[in-house]
């Protein structure tokens, strides 16, 4: 062991909140904070995160102060951090700035109820299950003014906050019919090796309102040779996690855990095209819930976002590039949850390999959704502010599609702009589909 | 995985002119940093060189060179890559004045103090005229931006010491401006006002204010206006020719503490041709490990979600900072390590890093620590002989030997060791092909 | 504020037990002046550990002490709540202490009268989770931390409601016999040069380590054995609670939470000059290592500052018989008549912890009533302090959560770390001026934290030029306190300036004696960054004044 990995090693291992020791004060988190930039509400990374951390009371004394204030965080603007997670990016010294505003807000509403608001807005597989059965009147109520309205007084949904379709039917349902009618009847009798197939998990976007992404993905992976398994899974729960609500985000952890692991355990990868849901099984279960147990770690070291593993297959020289052409301009975003992931902008990488096609980085820090941040009617304005130098440019561009991994920020984006916005895997997915065009269909289905 | 012919690990000064530079030859770089640090945290440049009783940068340069100190091979790139960097910072519109020839004078600081310099960016240039003895200086702020205090500089500049034997103008008074909107603010930072500059409207009413309140307190005499650097960042060009256009006297900007807008425009400029020329940049990913074999690095691993991310490379520059950077760190046993090659570090004993007076002229024994190479920024191992490695350069304030501080050398180093870096490697680069294609020609910037 | 003339009783030392005895002569109603040579505990009270004793760390030696202890405790948690923050405490047997010392433990507060509690190790973990795991047993006490200088500042505000004053910078130069009773005291302002006379009928000497030095001044011999403990703040809270080894007192076991910090102590090393130490790395290295054994993280955690106060022991003389000559209550303090080396009207309180200051007064105050004639009872137990009404104790988001109920952000913040704005600099300085940014930093926090000074003491040297200026301009004159620079050019601009010049570079210079024994780490990476930017942009070395010299005045602001 050198000195070099005792010093490494010292940098690392230790909780979000002890990182405050390694804050300079020199302020740069603070030249990026989107939401700093837009609101006095919000005092900045600096103030909020290692700052205030000194006055958040670490054990668990008995509650002293004025009642109204919890000791743990006796700040309420901590609320209005967005967990955008720029500020984590560009602090020299390492200190978890990100992190350690999401735990403070989470503490914020240790020992009380959840607001309405909040604890609805988390409850993906709830909300998702109710609006697919009756989605013709879901989709009704959820893009009308009045009922929106309703929804703002009540429980503080933003009546614009963009809001996706409720598919008719969801991805799960539409897959195990899809087995049944398979000759095998969908057994797992000859289920395929790692080299040969991956596990996929949906999240709520692609179940509940956006099916066709997780189509074009199985496609593309079978275009390249891999099957798909899509096992029985719960909401990631991240939304549980961004609202303060641990408990019940541990309790899905573990539901996907138990299933996932024993595949992560035999080698397979889990692929995902929500870079949230990605994210939180790579490292929030760990950081945020403090969850080490074998099964999560299993799943985190396993996990992968479908652009970082076709990228993969191409450095290994496995990726089907026989592109064919898109003449378009295509303004891309990336969203803050890659960022985190820290395997750069696989996206761009592969719509390089597509011919004519003119992908551009709008290369904005936030859209401002941030999660369910930017529904929220108190956030939904500084949201707004946020994203609207990204919907300029996008306006701007004149491009007729626009692509990002994230859904809700797919979602921000057109909503504000009008533009599509498609997940990058959809723009693969018609680059193929192009060079069967082009070469009589040899494509299989 | 991705390749790069040479990765550039730091986003400083140095790292930035050698991606660039390397870059333009048609390398294919990637640097990759874990923050910012000394752009966010210096006046903007150019220090490169001023030590006691050198007449100009020229002079000062061949007065280290004659010791045992970088310049003393680094000597002869200093003009080119001075000329080089000035010239690209031109063409990106971010013009600098003074060249090594400039005769090194003092300057007014935001704490009323004096720095002798002799390029700057042409925004702090107005400074370096001579004093005429008629000449009054105005020092002029926002009122409530508690990093500028115009009174206390003022007061502070009146007096003859501060100027240490240079001419000064007579007479120095301070005002505070009045913007609107600003006693309602929580938050206002040098980034907030910047930002306000940014603004044509609100530029234009700021600038009206600040004109009327310079006319009144010069009242019709002669002389200059000392203005916070604030004044744009995006539309810095804009803001000061509006600035410059209104005021009855010529202004110059006065860098503060962080954040470093002067520091954060040089920045920007620098990612920019460093992505038009098709390198990349990738704050926030910090180096786990780098892979050496042979005695020379093939690959480095960033930290990314669950995992880390390798890149391979041809070579490699280290431009990671000195103690302040954080690319040395000093253990709790006495010792500085360079942390991420374990390369050798020449430092004083532990009892000599410190004298005891904070504020000693000679400053700190401390402040040369860093890493001894040969004439072509090669490092050296313990024996002070041998190349440590055979493909890695060290560039910047990594490089032993300077004291900055007293030498006002920095930028000076940083720029001509990154220059040279960036050409031993181009020049490498030509003779041995590196051969492969980049992974991807990425068209979006 | 001016000399009195003639008062009843002076008392010399401006600490918290100099301030207790003002107090309690005031309230029984002798007239009465302190005097105090630097700013209000800048002695060994400016620089302990934060502790409010609950006897426990005494429990085995000295029964006697820890009952005072947890007497004093509950008195001071009475009437001097919100500078005390009920932390609790606990004591832990780690693998390296004893059984016989942890077996008895329980015993020996029992014996003392010390509250205390044992608790499952398991659920002391649980609230604690940076503690050792390893702990055997636990056992909480009613220990607390406590801030000296909102203390002293209530003990003389209630001193002055009852019409006696207190005096900072004016240090004691002399004293006039006449027969076996001193007469007159001589002063001399620190600041001006000023020389003044008080005729007084009694002098009580609180100057703890420096009783010597002033006794002497009446020709009366203390011997004074200042023992030096260093003590290191670490940047944040790794516990809430006070945390005590369960063992005989040593080095490095004792972590006190203080506001937004926790300081681990400490050493004790005989000195032989109050105002000459120096903290030496093999100290630091030592607390490191004991205080592992607590916390075993601990050598991870980032270490602000080293800082060194001086215990105020008093060696009574080899022939001294107990009891007779001395009135020794304990061995914790002592009450020295001096009438037994021939001077009648002179007493000198030596020894003692600040958790029991009230206390030593009491008794100070009793012996020097008892001489003078006056039968008034002490009443200090009964009243709570002025400034202290809050009714509940001082918890650590308060600063935080004020400051958000009038708005929050960053914008007024001169000192961002400890949240201190610029209303509240500029109502120390209306109450405190002419005073140094020391003592601006001892009032309010100012510089207290992370960054150590980097980036607020420029800001309140900016305000304070400012507000000179400000005066200047509605007055015409120069501001007081701006002769005490000399040698600066013509104009009160440029005295302004000096004065905020000196203020910030004595600022820097002392908090670097502090951070220069535990330069490592991030903290020796915030040392550099900072240098780069005070001479690098900031160009600080244009203005520093005269170099640091050996010994000063500015030595004489200690700084914490």
């Amino acid at each position: 062991m050198t000195i070099a990995d005792i010093v490494r090693e010292a940098a690392e291992e230790r909780p979000v909140s002890a990182s405050s020791d390694e804050c300079l004060k020199c302020n740069v988190c603070n030249t990026v904070c989107p939401v700093l930039r837009v609101t006095d509400l919000f005092a900045g990374p600096k103030y909020e995160g290692p700052q205030a951390q000194r006055y958040r009371m670490a054990g668990l004394q008995q509650i002293q102060g004025p009642d109204s204030v919890n000791p743990k965080s006796p700040d309420h603007s901590v609320d209005y951090c967005s967990g955008c997670g720029w500020c984590t990016t560009v602090c020299p010294a390492g200190v978890k700035i990100a992190e350690m505003n999401s735990q403070a807000r989470g503490r914020l509403r240790e020992g009380r109820r959840p607001k309405l608001r909040d604890w609805g807005l988390a409850q993906t597989d709830l909300v998702g299950t109710m609006g697919v059965l009756f989605s013709p009147f879901a989709n009704f109520a959820f893009h009308n003014r009045v009922v929106r309205a309703a929804f703002e007084l009540a429980l503080g949904v933003h009546r614009k906050a963009p809001f996706p379709q409720f598919s008719k039917r969801t991805f799960q349902s539409t897959w195990k019919r899809r087995q049944a009618r398979r000759p095998d009847g969908g057994t797992t009798k000859t289920r395929p090796g790692p080299d040969k197939a991956v596990v996929y998990f949906h999240g709520c976007s692609a179940n509940y309102y956006e099916p066709h992404v997780a189509e074009a993905a199985i496609w593309v992976l079978k275009r390249n040779g891999f099957e798909t398994i899509v096992p029985e899974q719960v909401c990631c729960g991240l939304p549980l996690i961004s609202n303060g609500l641990y408990d019940d985000a541990r309790e899905r952890a573990c539901k996907n855990g138990s299933v996932f692991a024993e595949y992560a355990r035999a080698g397979y990868r889990i692929v995902g095209t929500s870079t949230s849901c990605t994210h939180t099984l790579k490292a929030e279960y760990e950081e945020m819930l403090d969850m080490r147990d074998a099964d999560t770690t299993a799943v985190s070291h396993a996990t992968w976002d479908i652009c970082e593993f076709l990228l993969d297959l191409h450095e290994e020289g496995r990726l089907d590039t026989n592109f064919g052409r898109l003449d378009e301009d295509l303004p891309y975003h990336a969203p803050c949850q890659l960022r985190s992931h820290g395997i750069g902008l696989p996206a761009l990488d592969l719509f390089a390999l597509v011919p004519g096609l003119r992908a551009k980085d709008m290369d904005h820090d936030c859209c401002g959704i941030a999660g369910t941040y930017g529904m929220k009617k108190e956030k939904y304005p500084i949201a707004m502010k946020v994203g609207a130098p990204l919907f300029e440019k996008v306006k701007a561009s004149g491009a007729t599609v626009a692509a990002c991994d994230s859904e809700t920020c797919r979602w921000q984006i057109e909503t504000a702009t009008g533009v599509r916005t498609r997940h990058p895997i959809e723009i693969l997915a018609e680059a193929y589909r192009a060079a069967d065009k082009a070469g009589g269909g040899t494509a299989a289905d | 995985m991705p390749h790069a012919d040479v990765v550039v690990i730091g986003a400083g000064l140095s790292g930035l002119v050698a991606a660039a530079r390397l870059a333009e030859t048609g390398a294919t770089v990637t640097l990759v940093a874990k923050g910012h640090a000394s752009t966010h945290w210096g006046a903007g440049g150019l220090d490169v060189a001023a030590p006691v009783g050198a007449g100009t940068p020229a002079e000062g340069v061949a007065r280290l060179a004659a010791e045992d100190h970088p310049y003393s091979f680094l000597g002869p790139d200093v003009a080119p890559s001075v000329a080089w960097l000035l010239e690209r910072l031109e063409a990106s519109g971010l013009p600098y004045a003074g060249t090594l020839d400039t005769p090194i004078r003092r300057v007014p600081t935001a704490i009323g103090g004096t720095r002798r310099v002799a390029i700057v960016p042409a925004a702090q240039a107005a400074a370096l005229r001579p004093w005429d003895r008629d000449e009054l200086l105005v020092v002029a702020g926002p009122a409530g931006f508690k990093d500028f205090w115009p009174a206390a500089i003022a007061d502070s500049l009146g007096r003859e010491s501060v100027w240490q034997g240079a001419d000064r103008p007579s007479h120095v008074t301070g005002v505070s401006v009045e913007l609107a909107g600003i006693a309602d603010r929580n938050n206002l930072n040098a980034m907030h006002l910047a930002r306000r500059f940014d603004d044509p409207a609100q530029r234009a009413d700021d600038i009206g204010r600040f004109a009327a309140a310079v006319r009144k307190a010069a009242g019709g005499r002669p002389g200059r206006v000392a203005v916070p650097a604030v004044f744009g960042l995006g539309e810095h060009a804009e803001a000061w020719e509006e600035l410059r256009a209104r005021l009855p006297l010529e202004p110059f900007e006065i860098p503060l503490v962080p954040p470093s807008i002067p520091g954060m425009r040089l920045w920007h400029v620098l990612r920019e041709r460093i992505r038009a020329a098709g390198g990349r940049v990738q704050i926030g990913e910090a180096v786990h490990r780098i892979h050496v074999e042979g005695g020379r690095v093939i690959a480095v691993e960033m930290e990314a979600a669950a995992r880390t991310h390798l890149i391979r490379t041809e070579a490699l520059i280290m431009a990671t900072g000195g103690l302040a950077g954080g690319g040395l760190v000093a253990t709790g046993d006495g010792h500085i390590v360079e942390p991420l090659l374990n390369l050798h570090v020449d430092a004083p004993e532990h009892d000599a890093w410190l004298v005891a007076d904070a504020l000693d002229p000679s400053g700190h024994p401390i402040e040369a620590a860093g890493i001894a190479t040969d004439a072509g920024l090669r490092p050296l191992a313990h024996d002070g002989r041998t190349v440590a490695l055979a493909n890695v350069l060290v560039a910047g304030a990594l490089l032993a030997g300077q004291r900055s501080l007293r030498e006002r050398c920095g930028d000076g180093i940083a720029v001509a060791s990154g220059w040279r870096a960036a050409n031993e490697l181009a020049t490498d680069a030509a003779r041995t092909p590196i051969g492969r294609e980049p992974l991807a020609v990425r068209t979006d910037q | 504020m001016a000399v009195p003339h003639t008062v009843d009783v002076l008392v010399i030392g401006g600490g918290a037990t100099g301030a207790g005895v003002l107090r309690d002569l005031a309230r029984r109603g002798l007239k009465s002046v302190l005097v105090e040579r630097s700013d209000f505990g800048t002695g060994t009270t400016g620089r302990y550990h934060g502790l409010l004793h609950s006897g426990g760390r005494y429990v085995g030696k000295d029964k006697l002490a820890a009952r005072e202890c947890i007497d004093e405790n509950r008195v001071l948690r009475r009437i001097a709540p919100a500078s005390i923050e009920d932390t609790g405490g606990y004591f832990v047997a780690t693998p390296d202490d004893p059984d016989d010392y942890v077996e008895a433990f329980a015993e020996n507060c029992g014996l003392s009268g010390v509250d205390f509690d044992e608790v499952r190790v398991a659920d002391l973990l649980a609230r604690e989770p940076a503690l050792n795991p390893k702990i055997r047993r636990a056992f909480r006490t009613p220990d607390g931390s406590i801030e000296p200088w909102q203390l002293i500042e209530s003990t003389l505000a209630d001193a002055k409601r009852h019409g006696s004053t207190a005096l900072t910078y004016h240090r004691v130069v002399g004293m006039e016999l006449i027969g076996n009773r001193i007469s007159e005291v001589t002063l001399r302002d620190e600041r001006t040069g000023t020389v003044s006379r008080v005729w007084t009928r009694f002098v009580v000497s609180a100057a703890g380590a420096w009783a010597g030095q002033i006794a002497a001044l009446a020709n009366v011999a203390v011997e004074m054995t200042p023992g030096k403990g260093t003590m290191l703040i670490y940047n944040h809270r790794m516990t809430d609670a006070v945390i005590n080894r369960c063992h005989r007192s040593s080095d490095g076991d004792i972590m006190v939470p203080v506001h937004t910090v926790a300081i681990l102590g400490t050493t004790d090393i005989k000195v032989p000059d109050p105002d000459e130490y120096e903290i030496t790395r093999a100290e630091v290295v030592r607390l490191v290592s004991e205080g592992a054994k607590m916390f075993p993280d601990l050598p991870r955690m980032r270490i602000l500052r080293a800082y060194a106060g001086v215990r105020p022991l008093y060696q009574p003389p080899a022939d001294a018989v107990p009891g007779v000559g001395n009135r020794s209550i304990s061995r914790a303090h002592a009450i020295l008549d001096h009438a037994d080396q021939g001077v009648e009207n002179f007493v000198s309180i030596v020894g003692g912890k600040l958790t029991t200051h009230r206390l030593m007064a009491e008794q100070t105050v009793d012996v020097v009533a008892a001489k003078m004639g006056v039968t008034t009872r002490c009443t200090t137990a009964e009243e709570m302090l002025p400034g202290q009404e809050a009714g509940h104790t001082y918890w650590l988001g308060h600063r935080l959560a004020d400051h958000e109920e009038e708005g929050g952000g960053d914008a007024a913040l001169l000192c961002e770390c400890e949240l201190v704005d610029r209303r509240m600099v500029d109502t120390y300085l209306d109450t405190h001026w002419p005073c140094s940014i020391d003592d601006v930093r001892r009032g309010t926090r100012v510089g207290m934290g992370p960054c150590q000074g980097a980036f607020c003491t420029f800001r309140v040297a900016g305000l304070v030029a400012e507000r000179l200026d400000q005066h200047t301009a509605a007055t015409g004159l120069p501001a007081p306190g701006a002769h005490v620079v000399d040698g600066h050019g013509p104009g009160t601009g440029a005295l302004h300036a000096a004065i905020a010049d000196r203020a910030l570079t004595g600022f820097l210079r002392e908090r670097f004696k502090g951070t220069r024994p535990i330069a490592e780490g991030r903290q020796l990476q915030e040392l550099m960054m900072t240098n780069g930017i005070y001479v690098g942009v900031l160009g600080l070395d244009s203005m520093a004044s005269a170099p640091a010299p050996a010994v000063d005045e500015e030595s004489l602001h200690a700084a914490r």
